[in-house]
């Protein structure tokens, strides 16, 4: 065996306390189009930006060409040939896009921008690589897919050998991909190693020679494409040994909380009707893009392009904004707890009265003793591992979760939206959120569940909705749904 | 657990609250400002009494300096809310002009009434005015989707030009029973001026009170921690946006009124510039510009520890030219310190998680 190209050894990446990477070794080859594949959150585009030298290992070691590199920062990694092509484009908009491909070492004159040797380097950096784009427009002019073609071209430019691409393809038309997909081929051929960060599984079968899959942050195989199918890979990145996980016995089906009827939203998903009774956990399944998060903001009004109607306790209802949800009893724990769940510079107790401070006051002013004393009771119920003073900001994922939960238990939410509840929360934290969600539906309370965990989603619902490309292709119960019945479904294979 | 240890008594409990308080680094400066100060000014004989009295710490400077103090923190109060939920307000400044000259053109039409009406009637027209010019700005914020940055430097020239065109540049003279309220001695003695300072103290315990203890304050501070979070949890952002600018109008109206009562007269180039100071009050008290954090009683501490630093200058015999540059480079100093310190106490946070 020749040395290969990058070597990750024993990679581990902590962020905040939470593991994004567990010690993750494997071998990319010589020119060779490598795929990495997992879930969201899985921790590929972690992996990739170690390698660029955008993030810093805590573990581990990158060994390029058989020596052990250390990348304080992407430019250390661009001078020793690792460059990468990112998800948001790093630039500088209102440039030319021979500004931004000199940027860093702009040809000089007398102390001036020698404009001519711009231009030309500009275009002699393009045609490099076959492209056809003028050096004189701004970057902000510029597709999504022209400027990655001025990233690439500008990582060829400076020389490198290793290229990594994170999901490239996630904001380009079809053509626009050929095109990309087109260079990618050009550059294996020219001896260029590729890392291609994707989950699409038409694009990986096409490109890659070998195939690494990641889950949980964990290195699960690295195995060449030939010889492999889609749905065992699909099962190598959603599957796991399906833990002891709480199957919830069905509840007594209780009357109708939500109706939802012909909900449609431009671009998003189109014809979506269902319903959610009392004691009932609805599961909402779908690859990523299917539109299961955007039915959930819709249905809780932070879509204003929505149509259709929503009855909830059996009455229509107009929903314009979350206030009109909270209203209605409706409670939704967002997919991103950070960004949409959680005021992080606040309290766990003001987080946690948030959407219904208002009942915790008399003419305006807060009724500190009722506000504890609520909270203390949420908390307790959801067993957070924290105190009610303790700053959200500083708690582990899952307490986090626990406290976003805990503002819809003190909102007495009797029709629950959970977006992913259980992303980025340890084992531990899972179990105890998965009890509760049971508990919650036997205890009369009516719960749309949206997780990409086929597991949690086969142990916790009593029916399944399964999601393509924003239309709802099928329905399953709690006994016949089965990890490859839903999986097919979902991918859309017969 | 831990073995148990001694249940900390309640003066020591006290005490640990008070080193824990977010204001406790600038009452610390203030305190080290001002013994320096009394340590350097060296004293001289009082004619009347005879007593030997400190050049800093006597009735009469602090006092004065508490006045000096009074506009920025009153209006600083009302900027620290903005700030708070995220924004900026930079015409409190010209807020303040405009309710100024207003009150004083009505009082002058209507002619000399009872002091009563005199005080009810200038009041009312410092917060109609002022009122009306926070609720323009919020409106404009967050009906036109421009940075208030944007929107609250232009009304700053746009007031200020009202108050201009309104009062034809004149200084005009308010009633005399305005500057009796505002100058009532309340049993302290002559020349000796307490009320711009009891009315500081109201407002900041106010906007503190407002801040901790009512709905509407803590929806401002999520608000400028995550508005899209607030969103999820159903807060009406731009209701609590219009919130903010309405009361630091407000605020800057009150100053006016007081303003305007003490020193006897108004014109349209009243409390130029103070928008400056009235942010830098903010800030010094550690109020974050990017929204989430701020007090009410820090932008209090602010402002006075500005005027004291002005103070100093006279105090200390300084080159009065350098007071820019020294209340400048101050400012800065004081923002790094808080930044410095707020990052520190997140790493330790982190740490214990």
């Amino acid at each position: 065996m020749s040395t290969p190209r990058v070597r990750f050894r024993g990679i581990t990446k902590r962020f905040m306390g939470i593991v994004a990477l567990r010690d993750v070794s494997f071998d990319v080859a010589a020119g060779s189009c490598h795929a990495i594949c997992g879930e969201n959150g899985a921790g590929k585009s972690t992996l990739g930006r170690v390698l660029a030298g955008v993030h810093r290992a805590d573990e581990g070691s990158i060994e390029l060409d058989g020596v052990p590199i250390h990348f304080p920062s992407p430019r250390h990694a661009l001078d020793a040939g690792v460059a990468m092509v990112h998800q948001e484009l790093a630039f500088c908009e209102n440039l030319t896009v021979a500004d931004n491909l000199s940027l860093g070492a702009l040809p000089r004159r007398f102390g001036f921008v020698d404009t001519a040797a711009l231009h030309a380097r500009a275009v002699e950096l393009l045609s490099a690589i076959g492209a056809s784009i003028d050096p004189t427009r701004t970057m902000a002019s510029l597709s999504v897919a022209e400027q990655q073609v001025v990233q690439i071209a500008a990582a060829v430019g400076a020389g490198a050998k290793v290229i990594i691409f994170d999901e490239p393809t996630s904001s380009l038309g079809e053509t626009e991909a050929e095109n990309l997909y087109k260079l990618i081929g050009q550059l294996r051929a020219r001896g260029v190693t590729q890392l291609f960060v994707s989950h699409r599984m038409p694009e990986i079968f096409a490109l890659c020679d070998s195939i690494t899959v990641l889950r949980d942050g964990q290195h699960v195989a690295t195995q060449p494409t030939a010889g492999f199918s889609e749905a065992a890979l699909v099962r190598q990145m959603i599957g796991r040994d399906l833990a002891p996980l709480a199957v919830a016995a069905p509840s007594a089906r209780g009357r109708e909380r939500l109706r939802v009827e012909r909900l449609a939203s431009p671009g998003r998903f189109e014809e979506i009707s269902f319903s959610v009774h009392a004691g009932e956990i609805v599961g909402l399944a779908g690859l990523v893009g299917a539109g299961r998060s955007e039915i959930a903001r819709a249905v809780f009004g932070l879509d204003p392009d929505a149509t259709g109607s929503i009855a909830v306790e059996g009455k229509p209802v107009r929903i314009r904004h979350p206030r009109d949800a909270v209203r209605l009893g409706i409670g939704f724990v967002p997919e991103d707890r950070k960004k949409q769940g959680l005021v992080l510079g606040m309290r766990s107790r003001e987080n946690a009265t948030l959407p219904t401070l208002k009942s915790f006051s008399r003419g305006g002013w807060i009724d500190r003793r009722g506000e504890s004393a609520a909270v203390g009771a949420s908390f307790e119920r959801v067993a957070l591992r924290a105190g009610a003073e303790s700053a959200v900001g500083a708690l582990s994922g899952g307490n986090q979760q626990k406290v976003v939960i805990a503002k819809w238990l003190t909102a007495k939410s009797d029709l629950l939206i959970l977006d992913e509840p259980t992303r980025g929360v340890d084992v531990g934290a899972k179990a105890e959120l998965h009890a509760w969600i049971a508990k919650r539906a036997a205890e009369g309370a009516a719960i749309l569940l949206i997780s990409s965990e086929l597991p949690e989603l086969l142990g916790l619902a009593t029916r399944i909705l399964v999601l393509r490309e924003g239309r709802l292709r099928g329905e399953l119960t709690q006994g016949e749904a089965t990890q490859d019945a839903l999986l097919r479904l979902m991918a859309g294979l017969a | 657990m831990t073995t148990p240890r001694a249940a900390p008594s309640g003066l020591a409990k006290l005490g640990l609250t008070l080193v824990r308080s977010p204001q406790f680094g600038l009452v610390v400066v203030l305190l080290l400002l001002g013994t320096t100060l009394t340590l350097a000014a060296g004293s001289h004989v009082d004619p009347q009494s005879g007593r030997e009295v400190n050049n800093f710490l006597n009735r009469y400077t602090l006092i004065q300096m508490a006045t000096d103090a009074s506009a920025f923190a009153i209006m600083g109060v009302g900027a620290t809310l903005v700030i708070i939920a995220g924004g900026i307000d930079l015409s409190v400044g010209a807020i303040y002009a405009l309710s100024g000259v207003a009150m004083a053109m009505v009082l002058r039409a209507l002619g000399p009434m009872d002091p009563v009406t005199t005080v009810l009637v200038g009041l009312s027209v410092c917060v109609a005015v002022s009122l009306l010019c926070g609720l323009a700005n919020g409106l404009m914020v967050i009906g036109l989707g421009v940075h208030p940055f944007i929107i609250t430097l232009g009304t700053m020239w746009i007031l200020r030009g009202i108050a201009f065109v309104i009062s034809r540049a004149e200084s005009i003279l308010v009633p005399t029973s305005l500057t009796a309220v505002a100058k009532a001695p309340l049993g302290l003695g002559t020349a000796l001026y307490p009320v711009p300072l009891l009315a500081m103290l109201a407002v900041t315990a106010a906007g503190g009170i407002y801040l901790s203890r009512t709905v509407a304050g803590r929806h401002i501070l999520a608000v400028g921690g995550n508005a899209e979070a607030s969103r999820f949890s159903g807060l009406s952002v731009p209701r609590i946006t219009l919130g903010v600018f309405v009361l630091s109008g407000l605020a800057a109206g009150a100053a006016a009124f007081l303003g305007a009562a003490f020193y006897g007269s108004a014109t349209s180039s009243d409390a130029n510039g103070y928008e400056l100071y009235v942010v830098a009050s903010a800030v010094v008290g550690g109020a974050s510009l990017s929204g989430g954090k701020g007090s009410a009683i820090s932008a209090m501490l602010g402002a006075v520890l500005i005027v004291m630093m002005r103070q100093a200058i006279r105090t200390l015999r300084l080159d009065q030219n350098y007071e820019w540059i020294i209340i400048g480079v101050a400012m800065i100093v004081a923002v790094v310190l808080d930044q410095r310190g707020t990052k520190l106490l997140a790493g330790r946070l982190s740490r214990v998680a």
